[in-house]
């Protein structure tokens, strides 16, 4: 990938408050058997 | 010269294939082979020669994304032939072979990031949505919920 010259280059730091990573996929629970009354 | 500081996270273009992984499909890197993204977890640089201290100035190494959609849209076409622009209509469809879809779309970026002209080189990213070329409504729907963002069939 051809992004520019190398000597184009600076940094920046970046650190967000919260990173833009969605969360853990919900662990699907089985379902349970029906319990007699 | 200290870097400048930011809390928002940069947003780039780039490119995916998109590849079976066991049972389900996966986003790969587009120039390095078998480089998986992992999903709802942030894809971080390693560098054989740098370890985890990717990006570094003078090398290569870092997770690549362009400043603007043209840009890899650019790349699309250099690669694959494909000319599409994607989100404006009337425009032709991709020819591409069955089995082998793409993706386009943005990326988040942040941690360490060193930026050029044209794009950038980063630390962490994680996709933020995507179009996905040579796919159907099936794989669209499996990588929606598996890296749950945005995808849409281009």
């Amino acid at each position: 990938m051809d992004i520019g010259a190398p000597d184009t280059e600076h940094e920046i730091e970046i650190s967000p408050l919260e990173e833009p990573v969605p969360a853990p996929a919900p662990i699907e629970e089985p379902a349970k058997e029906p319990v007699p009354a | 010269m200290n870097p400048e500081q930011h809390t928002d996270p940069i947003v780039g273009w780039r490119l995916w294939h998109v590849r079976p992984h066991g049972d389900a499909h996966r986003l790969e890197s587009f120039t390095w082979h078998h480089v998986s993204w992992p999903a709802r977890r942030r894809f971080t640089a390693e560098c054989p020669t740098h370890g985890d201290s990717a990006p570094t100035e003078g090398h290569e190494c870092g997770i690549y994304a362009f400043k603007t959609r043209e840009l890899a849209e650019d790349l699309l076409r250099r690669y694959t032939g494909v000319r599409q622009h994607y989100g404006r209509p009337g425009q032709e469809l991709p020819p591409l072979r069955q089995g082998c879809p793409l993706a386009i779309g943005r990326v988040s970026l942040w941690g360490r990031i060193l930026a050029r002209e044209n794009g950038f080189r980063a630390q962490h990213a994680y996709p933020y949505d995507l179009f996905l070329i040579g796919g159907d409504d099936e794989l669209a729907r499996q990588l929606r919920r598996l890296y749950a963002i945005d995808v849409w069939l281009s």
